[in-house]
């Protein structure tokens, strides 16, 4: 899978190249408009990261002429502006996420798999994990072809785990994922708690493999055993 | 209380008028009547001398008889020991009035026919009782007179000399420094009023300027820590993926992905208020308060299950309401938030959905929190624990810009917050 990602900030740069490139990304990083108006006309993204406060222009110009050159690239915008003008704008002109800085690297991934799974949507909407598989079209779970009944949250919250296989989960990027808009109002994240009790209760109820780690203090991780 | 300046201009003329009046009367009473006794003395003195110069020379002894009996105010008596002219008064009985009329006596020692004889001479005086009667009456005339004069003079004055002051009273009292409008004062041809519609106009700019560039500094504040923010948050995920963190290591990562966490959110409430000052957030829709509570329910009926809280909605009667709804769900989120916040474990949480009006209250700690900040921003009950401080504030402000009333009281061991719609 091949990113381009376009964010004058170095360090932010740095840290996203390294959490998405041990997924199995191909990463492109550039830090201005011109450079990244280049790559676009001469390659094809799965997806392009964009931040919209760049040194030598506006973000939106470079999502206008990705537009203009009827590219296919999913287009994920990430930005401190939070006002929900800039977000309507960029969905307007054509991008497909919008994620508000600062954010967490898990989620950031997590949405870069659900989209470049939307964009190649061709009957590619199930994910396995060894004896687990989830569709993301109809949102059922199957273990050992079994169908198991688990909430939307709790599905939710799997993908979120198996995305970021082998990384440590803290405890406040899982509420943030888990709660989306609300996330910025809770300081007690003891839910996460209760929630992943639930989830390991289940699949180990269904026979699957415990894959859930807690991670000490921190939060938890999924991984293969 | 408070007085009208023209009232209490009025007030001071009344008082000074009733005191001039007070003064004046008695003084105007005794020299009026010190007069008036001198110019009866002095004719009854100049009917004496008259009396003595023309009539007594040729007045003989039979004719005394026939002088008194048609004399009333004018007799000659025969006893003439006396020495010298004495004027005094007295009263005599009217028979036609029947009352005591005060009299102006004057007894002389005269000689007729080389006879020595006593001439008494009266004139009958005003009653004191009319003369005060009188003195009053006029007195009292005089100053309402004089009164009612004032009061239209002072009022007529005052309208029109005031009245630019009037004016600039008006503009400020309308003003509000959030406000983009501003006061727009009249010049007049007073000295002075232009001089205060100067100074208020300067102290207003100053103050606008003032607001503005912290309005500004917060936002920009808050919008420029996003960034780094960003980062920190990156670098804190990174490190937390190496192989080689130790436990010690992992707590120390935890502290700080907590505060990181901690940051953000106060950084996006303080954007919300300050968005709230800069009028984004303008456009109403009606929403149903019912609705707008059940949205929230799924969420903090989850949060609450961790802190083993019941939740308890009452809606007797959904009631709509007109305001902004992105700003309607903040307020409704931190009302929850608040109520589960600073609850106790296994307590609850009940909210009344009633006309015009909607309350949290919430089990907690077992005294009534300080009213006096509570509202303030970064306000804490106790410094110690995570909240950013500023969801009270965040409430106020929501309703301050609908014009809804918050209220908190504690009864029944219940915290409750309550807005009127």
């Amino acid at each position: 899978m091949k990113l381009l990602l376009i964010e004058d900030e170095k360090e932010l740069a740095v840290s996203i190249k390294k959490y998405l490139t041990d997924k199995n990304f191909i990463i492109e990083w550039v830090n201005n408009k011109k450079d990244a108006i280049d790559k676009i006309s001469i390659y094809e993204y799965d997806c392009i990261l964009l931040d919209l406060m760049l040194p030598d222009g506006n973000g939106f110009d470079i999502l206008k002429e990705v537009k203009d050159q009827k590219k296919t690239d999913g287009i994920i915008i990430i930005s401190a502006k939070e006002t929900l003008e800039t977000r309507i704008e960029g969905f307007e002109i054509g991008a497909d996420d919008y994620i508000t800085k600062p954010f967490h690297l898990s989620e950031l991934l997590v949405r870069v798999q659900a989209l470049i799974r939307r964009k190649n949507f061709n009957g590619n909407n199930f994910i396995a994990f060894n004896e687990i598989q989830i569709d993301t079209l109809s949102k059922t779970v199957k273990v050992n072809s079994q169908k198991i009944d688990f909430t939307k949250k709790e599905i939710d919250l799997l993908l979120y785990l198996i995305g970021n296989e082998n990384r440590v989960l803290s405890k406040s990027a899982i509420a943030e994922h888990l709660s989306g808009d609300m996330a910025d109002m809770l300081d007690n994240h003891d839910f996460v708690y209760a929630h992943i009790k639930n989830l390991k209760r289940k699949l180990n109820d269904a026979g699957c493999g415990d894959y859930i780690k807690s991670v000490y203090g921190l939060g938890y991780k999924w991984k293969n055993e | 209380m408070n007085k009208k300046l023209l009232h209490k201009t009025l007030r001071a003329y009344l008082i000074y008028s009733l005191l001039i009046l007070i003064i004046a009367a008695p003084v105007f009473y005794y020299v009026t009547q010190k007069l008036y006794l001198q110019e009866a003395d002095d004719t009854l003195l100049l009917h004496k001398k008259e009396f003595t110069t023309f009539a007594a020379p040729s007045m003989n002894e039979t004719e005394i008889n026939d002088w008194n009996k048609f004399n009333r105010n004018r007799k000659i008596g025969t006893i003439g020991n006396l020495q010298k002219d004495t004027v005094y008064s007295t009263a005599y009985f009217d028979t036609l009035d029947a009352e005591l009329e005060p009299y102006r006596e004057l007894q002389a020692p005269i000689i007729i026919k080389g006879k020595a004889y006593t001439y008494t001479s009266r004139i009958n005086l005003v009653e004191n009782e009319d003369i005060i009667k009188s003195i009053g009456l006029l007195f009292l005339v005089i100053i309402s007179t004089l009164l009612i004069g004032l009061f239209f003079i002072a009022k007529k004055l005052s309208l029109s000399l005031w009245k630019p002051f009037y004016k600039t009273l008006e503009q400020i009292e309308y003003f509000q420094i959030d406000d983009t409008r501003q006061p727009v004062f009249l010049n007049s041809d007073t000295e002075e009023f232009n001089r205060l519609n100067d100074s208020i106009k300067k102290l207003i700019e100053k103050n606008t300027a003032i607001y503005k560039t912290q309005k500004e500094f917060i936002e920009n504040a808050a919008h420029e820590l996003q960034t780094p923010l960003a980062v920190f948050q990156a670098t804190v995920d990174t490190l937390m993926q190496r192989a080689d963190v130790t436990k010690e290591q992992l707590a120390i990562l935890d502290s700080l992905n907590e505060n990181v966490s901690r940051l953000n959110r106060l950084n996006k409430n303080l954007l919300l208020l300050s968005k709230m000052e800069n009028d984004i957030y303008s456009d109403k829709k009606t929403i149903s308060l019912t609705a707008a509570v059940k949205k929230n329910l799924d969420f903090f009926t989850e949060q609450a299950k961790a802190k083993n809280l019941l939740i308890r909605i009452e809606s007797n009667e959904d009631f709509e309401i007109k305001s902004n709804p992105v700003l309607t769900d903040v307020l409704i989120s931190n009302l929850f938030l608040n109520s589960l916040k600073h609850n106790i474990e296994g307590g609850q949480i009940h909210v009344v959905i009633e006309r015009c009006k909607l309350t949290f209250s919430n089990t907690g700690q077992s005294i009534p929190l300080n009213t006096n900040t509570l509202f303030n921003r970064f306000s804490k009950a106790n410094p110690s624990e995570q909240g950013t401080g500023l969801g009270l504030s965040l409430i106020k402000k929501i309703a301050n810009i609908n014009n809804w009333i918050v209220t908190y009281n504690y009864e029944n061991n219940l915290h409750s917050f309550s807005i009127s719609f």
